[in-house]
């Protein structure tokens, strides 16, 4: 099978390449060994968090941070590339399947939305259905939180929350379930249905008071969350907001559903279930890749590659017990690693781990090194410690975006002339 | 100040100490028990589980072999609740020395360890991961203990005899007058606060610190060399037998399967300080080999944790050299009024987890002996609370529990399969906002993900149980993702790594533990 461009990984930055390459005409197939990281994210859109100091608008602080750290993506992508990137996602969103589920919000200001243990995280922008959670509404806070749900818990959310000086408590509602382990999901599937979230509507109604906004966990619905949202908070008269929670994430499969539609609705092709095990070279390019499916081996072969295929979360990316670490996908060489006889890892949990950088080596084109037709993307780029920094979406979204544009750009010419 | 008073004050809350407080308990004798941290947090609660056969010993020190295959039977039948009959396996693997083979079985037949040769083409039916290139393998009656249980089985039993037990209470001085030690100072972790124990006889069990307890009395030259071994726990069973290799007891010579995971040990370093929990790559690499060895392809399992343990091996004149193995595994119990003149002290150290039981009825007939008052003792008699059925534990119990109650028992850690209705017991029960104590008790967070998806949860259920406030509930839940880490880190690659990476994301993401209100943490401890 030949295409214009294949890109390995289906998470948020393997999607969006996916979908903006075959927006700019070209013919793309997403490979992936299973769904990414979208399924265990809160799905908010965080651009820059913590330098480490909380930050209040990404916008302004952006060229400082990247600056400060010229290894980062976002020195090589710059707050343009992050802003282009973010405006095509509303677009996407707004096109998307869900009908009138949107996101809000943009880089000048970050939006702190309760965790599910009460802290206060920054996003830039966050699902609609979490929006009133915003922190600087300084609304009085009802969490609602059900002992059916082992995943949420709401009376320390709420006091966790007032330690942060919001006026919140939290209340239990009963939820009636056929088993004890349900997940956000399951509960997302009952919201889905009118007469189930009615009823739900009316109990958790009894249990609130005047003049306070209600935090439920992340599970309004699946199929349509804006219809499930919009429909419990005129019921209950107050807005309403979700506060994400432990995997697997409701809104984060959301978000799947969206770039997987706007991939698709462009003429791109998704194959889940296609793990990369080998590549064909030619010199310095990548000719084909093949993958091993049940059933079928298959080869995929294109001109050019997007690397989208995480970091060590994914799997990608592998420290072994030998100590050697290596890129599992196309064999890239890696940069971030620590000098050899220096840690790997530091004993203080929260402290940053040395290892904690580690990506596939590219150049200032986000072009790999040792490989002249392959573009990285997303987790997959050394520089960044996203799960600290409150970055790794507008990593995503502006990286991903970059090699779609680089590639379209290319296409054609030879591999290495200028973008 | 407040002050206690009682027959026989126990310091150190291991397998021993308790072992002693249960047997005095059982004589009807007042006791207290102390330890300066959770019971069974440091030697005790810090080996392979493997409950010995003696084999390990039947060619080496033929006495310590003949206690344990005593004290195997005896336990199987006191404390079955806590054990799992696995099994085990002596192979002979192309490593060893073939001719040890045969002076292991005439040490068996010595000892009286029921040992069988069998067929390696067998054994390779049994444990099909095993190397397929042993030549010789010996079945013995090892098996598996899970400490915590035992532990707490005989904390409850002196509890229901009216016994205190007193975690977290650290000894801070021992009463003298004159010739007699008449009891301690202790200090409370939590509060600070300090406790005066008069007692009749103080027992010395602290194990590998018994050295400085001693000092504390006031006498002189009770050495103790800590041994410091580590040991990895795997996240499969890759045996369902202790495997042992059939050469004089060395490094990384045997895998024990316990609970969900297995463990391969040890290694024998000394070290000056019983707090040293220093990992070393070099050992870690090495343990990884020797697990090759006894399973090819061990490398490629997922290593979830490691962790040091010392032994407690009381000093002879005659062992100056530096490995520690060769001290006698023997325990050695020291009756001060005979050695130094000194009444009412004793000190039991040494031995080995098989043999507490034995070390505490030794330690208890010196004692009554300081009380004037020779009472029986009937711990080999006596099931520990929750072996009144007789039956061991096997691997599936806690999955057909959870199966029968699919509707209403909601598992919170899934990898060990704890339900709610036993977080929510244990808490009450201990009265402990410490996860790490709950840990020790449920095996909660023990599992591949170490703690990624249930210490949230758990930290909500101890948050909604009474009385916690949510800056000790944070607290409860950074200090349990810290002492995680020094367990995970030394040994954190392949699939493990990617696991960490998914608690990270948990962890630091998506609840942004890192920046929860207030960066000031209550301290952690049992009240």
């Amino acid at each position: 099978m030949h295409y214009d461009a294949v890109v390995i990984g289906a998470g948020t930055a393997g999607l969006v390449a996916g979908a903006r390459l075959a927006e700019g005409g070209a013919r793309v197939c997403v490979l992936a060994k299973g769904v990414g990281s979208t399924h265990l994210a809160p799905a908010t859109i965080d651009v820059l968090g913590y330098t480490p100091a909380r930050v209040s608008s990404p916008a302004a602080v952006f060229d400082e941070f990247a600056a400060s750290r010229p290894d980062h993506p976002y020195a090589l992508l710059g707050v343009d590339a992050v802003g282009e990137a973010v405006r095509w996602f509303l677009g996407s969103v707004a096109a998307g399947p869900l009908p009138e589920y949107r996101y809000v919000g943009d880089l000048e200001r970050n939006i702190l939305l309760p965790t599910a243990v009460g802290a206060l995280r920054p996003s830039a922008l966050v699902p609609s259905t979490m929006a009133a959670g915003d922190a600087a509404t300084g609304e009085r806070v009802c969490v609602v939180g059900t002992r059916s749900l082992r995943d949420f818990h709401a009376s320390l959310c709420a006091a966790n929350l007032r330690r942060a000086g919001i006026d919140a408590r939290s209340v239990d509602v009963e939820i009636e379930l056929d088993r004890a382990d349900a997940n956000t999901l399951g509960l997302a599937r009952r919201f889905d249905d009118p007469a189930w979230r009615a009823g739900f509507a009316a109990r958790l109604a009894l249990k609130l008071r005047a003049h306070e906004s209600v935090g439920l966990p992340a599970m309004l619905g699946l199929r349509d969350p804006h219809g499930a949202w919009s429909d419990v908070q005129r019921r209950l008269g107050r807005p309403v907001f979700e506060i994400p929670t432990l995997p697997p994430s409701v809104p984060g499969m959301r978000l799947f559903e969206i770039l997987r539609a706007t991939l698709r609705r462009a003429g791109g092709r998704l194959v889940v279930g296609a793990e990369v095990v080998s590549a064909d070279r030619s010199g310095s390019r990548i000719v084909s890749v093949a993958t091993a499916a049940a059933g079928h081996d298959a080869r995929y072969g294109a001109p050019w590659f997007v690397l989208a295929s995480g970091g060590f979360g994914s799997g990608a990316i592998e420290l072994d017990s030998h100590w050697d670490t290596r890129d599992r996908v196309l064999g890239l060489p890696l940069r971030g690693l620590p000098e050899p006889g220096e840690p790997r890892f530091v004993g203080d949990y929260l402290a940053e781990q040395p290892m904690a950088r580690v990506g596939v080596a590219v150049d200032s084109s986000l072009v790999a090194e040792g490989a002249d037709n392959v573009v990285v993307a997303g987790a997959a780029l050394p520089g960044a410690v996203p799960w600290r920094e409150g970055s790794g979406e507008g990593i995503a979204l502006a990286s991903g975006s970059y090699a779609a544009r680089l590639v379209l750009a290319r296409s054609g010419a030879p591999a290495g002339a200028a973008a | 100040m407040a002050s206690l008073s009682t027959d026989v004050l126990v310091i150190g809350g291991g397998a021993t100490g308790t072992g002693v407080a249960w047997d005095a308990a059982l004589r009807g004798f007042d006791v207290v028990l102390v330890d300066r941290a959770d019971l069974a947090e440091g030697t005790s609660g810090r080996f392979h589980g493997l409950l010995h056969s003696g084999g390990r010993y039947a060619v080496k020190d033929p006495r310590a072999a003949e206690e344990c295959i005593a004290e195997n039977r005896i336990l199987r039948r006191i404390t079955p609740d806590s054990i799992e009959d696995v099994g085990g396996f002596f192979v002979t693997t192309p490593w060893d020395d073939p001719a040890y083979a045969d002076r292991f079985a005439q040490g068996c037949r010595d000892t009286g360890i029921d040992c069988e040769e069998i067929d390696p083409a067998q054994a390779l039916r049994e444990e099909p991961l095993l190397n397929p290139n042993v030549s010789r393998v010996f079945r013995v009656p090892d098996g598996n203990i899970d400490v915590w249980k035992t532990i707490w089985s005989m904390a409850r039993g002196i509890q229901a005899r009216g016994g205190r037990v007193l975690p977290y209470h650290a000894v801070v001085g021992i009463h003298r007058d004159g010739d007699t030690v008449t009891g301690a100072r202790l200090r409370g972790a939590a509060t600070g606060e300090e406790i005066d124990v008069e007692a009749r006889v103080t027992v010395n069990a602290s194990g590998a610190w018994a050295g400085s307890v001693a000092d504390m009395a006031g006498i002189e030259g009770v050495r103790v060399r800590p041994g410091r071994g580590i040991m990895i726990a795997m996240n499969h069973r890759l045996v369902n037998t202790c495997v042992n290799r059939c050469q004089m007891p060395t490094d990384g010579d045997i895998i024990v399967p316990i609970r969900t995971v297995c463990v391969i040990g040890t290694t024998d370093v000394h070290t000056e300080d019983p707090d040293d929990h220093t990992v070393l790559e070099t050992e870690v690499d090495a343990m990884l080999d020797d697990g090759e060895k006894l399973v090819p392809g061990f490398r490629q399992a997922r290593a979830l944790r490691v962790w040091t343990g010392v032994r407690p091996l009381f000093e002879d004149a005659k062992a100056e050299d530096a490995d520690t193995r060769d001290v006698t595994r023997a325990h050695a119990m020291l009756d001060h009024a005979e050695r130094d003149g000194v009444q009412g002290f004793v000190t039991i150290t040494g031995g080995k987890l098989t043999t507490f039981r034995l070390m505490a009825q030794d330690t208890m007939t010196a004692v009554c002996k300081h009380l004037g008052d020779e009472r029986p003792c009937t711990t080999k008699t006596e099931p520990l609370p929750g072996s009144e059925s007789g039956e061991t534990y096997h691997l599936g119990e806690r999955l057909s529990r959870k199966e029968a109650r699919l509707a209403d028992d909601q598992l919170i850690c899934e990898c060990e399969m704890v339900p709610r209705w036993r977080l929510e017991e244990a808490v009450q029960r201990r009265a402990t906002t410490n996860l790490d104590d709950i840990r020790r008790l449920l095996r909660l967070g023990m599992g591949p993900c170490q703690g990624g998806f249930c210490i949230y949860r758990a930290t909500g259920i101890l948050h909604s149980l009474d009385g916690l406030t949510a800056e000790q509930a944070d607290g409860s839940l950074l200090h349990f993702l810290e002492e995680r880490w020094k367990g995970v880190w030394p040994v954190l690659y392949g699939d493990q790594l990617r696991q960490a990476r998914l608690d990270d994301w948990i962890f630091q993401g998506v609840l942004d533990v890192a920046h929860l209100p207030s960066s000031e943490r209550e301290p952690v401890a049992t009240p």
